[in-house]
């Protein structure tokens, strides 16, 4: 039996507001295996980014536990889920929340830096993802040059250049029209089927959600179907 | 370097706001810069021409004579003090003096007075008195010459030629007195000191008051001021205890402190000024940091730890007051260079400065390397200023600053 890439045991989260407490996430039990390419499905407020923001170690849950590999993260310290964030996961959000000072090699080589990898090769490992992404002639223009979906394009590239174990993606589409969304989530199927890069997606856009090999659709906080489609 | 690229690009994001901040810290710099060189420059003025103009480097005086300066405390062997003088290379040139205090009168007033017998040319190669003469001559070869003030000779109400008549004690108790003629009229930058000092030649001094061969003291200037408390105690050895030898530190210990007390305060300036930016970079960097919560959630999402965050937000504040303290330091001492060709003309109030001794033009006096110390405490206080908003940084939680506004 594998050990599943990352899993939530009896995983809630309380939020207070002014002082109530409101229930996002009631006790959730869920496991993601290597390879899979998964929508987190529901309405707004569903608890959906909740859950994510739980998996890739973002939030702190208010009860149960998040286990990578097998790996509880409770107790991890704030740098050492730092660096399980640097080195395991890339993360893909709805605003693209590229570093505006930076061009586009450079904010896919930023996250390199920070692994320490050596200069020529970062540059080389950007250049080489960008061309994958075939955003090469991007390369040296500035987010506030980039139409959304070149932006997302580049999120991706930074998400994917690490190498991570999964990639975790809030609302990859929601702020793209329905073609570059779609362009983007075929970028993404064949990074998950030719590389084997395990995508978890959180989305209410039915493009994405039909794309999904697995959909898992939350309602007030709760798994209400986990459906696998065929050849999942 | 890339931490250094995104810090550098950061500075740049709001152009205005970094220039008005960098402005500030640019304009204090040249500020301090002037201030400091200017009051450096009154302040050597000042010793400089208290040196130049009686004390000199170094004094020789018998034992007591300070305590008690009366006749029978001169010198009795000058030519000892001459020859361990010679001997001494670090001495540039030394004068042999004879002091009396007395009263000069002419024809229509009378001033109470301090007598310098002195050897012209000797004397000439210690003090400025020969380069301040305005009007007449030196002293010669003539016994019955004076070289007055200009300001005793407004006060006696004399010109070049006439006659004035001195009186002073001698040895024995008596009055003696000379009539000389005027030949030159000096004037020092120092008001008290014109006001009471007169030149007459070394030998008539000494028969005014039947010193004999003595003299009362030996004043002398070094090649370099480095050399002054060696040169000063080495003289002491060689001279014995029956000799008092003093630096000017010694002989004007007031001056001396304060020159060195106003040079090391200066770093006061410095402080003040950063106290004053402190709350500029406090509050730049502050608005910077809210400016950016979003996207600093973003790099701690991505795995930016919260020691690299930190020392980038400290390094932004370095990087702007570096790049102000370079520019205002750069600034500062090129006008401090330009103005020290002519000076700054402070005539308007000539009065005041003349009773400090520094003269109506004040030279600045640049100082470089202390001005890069201050302008690295500005720096090092700008860093100290940018804590509060890095430690914000490092207090964001990345999900709730993903989703701030």
């Amino acid at each position: 039996m594998t050990i599943p890439i990352l899993q939530a045991e009896a995983l809630e989260k309380t939020y207070h507001d002014n002082g109530v407490p409101v229930r996002a996430l009631v006790p959730i039990d869920v496991a993601f295996d290597q390879g899979e390419f998964t929508v987190i499905a529901g309405p707004s407020g569903s608890g959906k980014t909740t859950l994510l923001n739980l998996l890739g170690a973002l939030d702190a849950p208010t009860g149960g536990r998040v286990l990578f590999n097998g790996r509880p993260l409770e107790g991890l310290s704030k740098t050492e889920l730092s660096k399980l964030r640097l080195h395991q996961f890339g993360f893909i959000f709805q605003a693209y929340n590229l570093i505006p000072v930076f061009t586009a090699v450079e904010n896919i080589e930023f996250v390199l830096t920070l692994q320490g990898v050596a200069e020529r090769d970062r540059r080389r490992r950007a250049l080489e993802v960008m061309k994958e992404l075939d955003i090469e002639a991007l390369a040296h223009k500035r987010p506030n040059q980039m139409s959304g979906g070149q932006q997302q394009r580049v999120a991706i590239g930074r998400a994917i250049a690490t190498n991570p174990a999964i990639i975790l993606a809030d609302e990859p589409t929601a702020n793209l029209d329905s073609a570059t969304g779609g362009v983007l989530l075929d970028l993404m199927t064949h990074m998950n089927q030719e590389h084997g890069i395990t995508f978890l997606f959180s989305s209410h856009d039915p493009q994405v959600i039909e794309r999904g090999r697995r959909v898992i659709r939350l309602h007030d906080g709760r798994i209400e179907r986990d459906d696998r489609r065929p050849g999942a | 370097m890339m931490l250094l690229r995104l810090a550098w690009r950061n500075i740049w994001r709001n152009r205005r706001r970094s220039l008005i901040i960098l402005t500030s810290v640019v304009v204090g710099l040249i500020a301090i810069v002037f201030i400091e060189a200017v009051v450096r420059g009154f302040m050597r003025q000042s010793l400089d021409n208290q040196l130049g103009t009686h004390t000199a480097h170094i004094q020789v005086h018998r034992m007591g004579y300070h305590d008690n300066p009366a006749i029978d405390r001169f010198i009795a062997r000058p030519e000892v003090v001459d020859a361990a003088l010679a001997a001494d290379a670090r001495i540039a040139a030394s004068s042999r003096r004879v002091l009396a205090t007395g009263l000069l009168s002419s024809a229509r007033n009378s001033s109470g007075i301090m007598l310098v017998g002195i050897e012209p040319e000797r004397e000439a190669r210690v003090t400025i008195i020969q380069r301040s003469i305005v009007a007449g001559r030196n002293l010669g070869l003539e016994p019955r010459e004076i070289l007055i003030s200009e300001r005793m000779s407004r006060t006696l109400d004399v010109g070049l030629g006439d006659k004035v008549v001195a009186m002073s004690s001698t040895r024995e108790g008596k009055v003696g007195s000379e009539l000389f003629r005027v030949v030159g009229l000096f004037r020092t930058s120092i008001m008290e000191f014109d006001r009471v000092h007169a030149y007459i030649p070394h030998a008539t001094a000494q028969s005014l008051i039947g010193a004999g061969a003595e003299a009362a003291e030996f004043a002398m200037v070094l090649h370099a001021t480095t050399d002054l408390n060696a040169v000063r105690d080495s003289l002491r050895v060689v001279l014995g205890p029956e000799y008092e030898v003093q630096s000017y530190e010694d002989l004007i210990p007031t001056m001396a402190a304060m020159v060195e007390l106003t040079e090391r305060s200066m770093i006061i300036y410095y402080v003040i000024l950063g106290l004053a930016m402190i709350f500029g970079i406090i509050n730049t960097m502050m608005m910077s940091v809210y400016e950016r919560i979003r996207e600093l959630g973003v790099l701690k999402a991505v795995g930016m730890q919260d020691r690299m965050l930190f020392w980038m937000v400290l390094l932004e504040a370095a990087m702007l007051g570096t790049v102000g303290t370079s520019v205002g330091l750069v600034l500062g001492n090129a006008l401090n260079a330009w103005i020290a060709v002519s000076g700054l003309n402070f005539s308007w109030f000539s009065e005041g400065l003349s009773s400090w001794g520094t003269g109506a033009i004040i030279y600045p006096v640049l100082d470089p390397l202390g001005s890069v110390r201050g302008g690295l405490l500005i720096v090092a206080m700008c860093v100290l200023a940018a804590l509060q908003p890095a430690l914000k940084a490092v207090r964001l939680h990345p999900m709730d600053a993903i989703r701030h506004l």
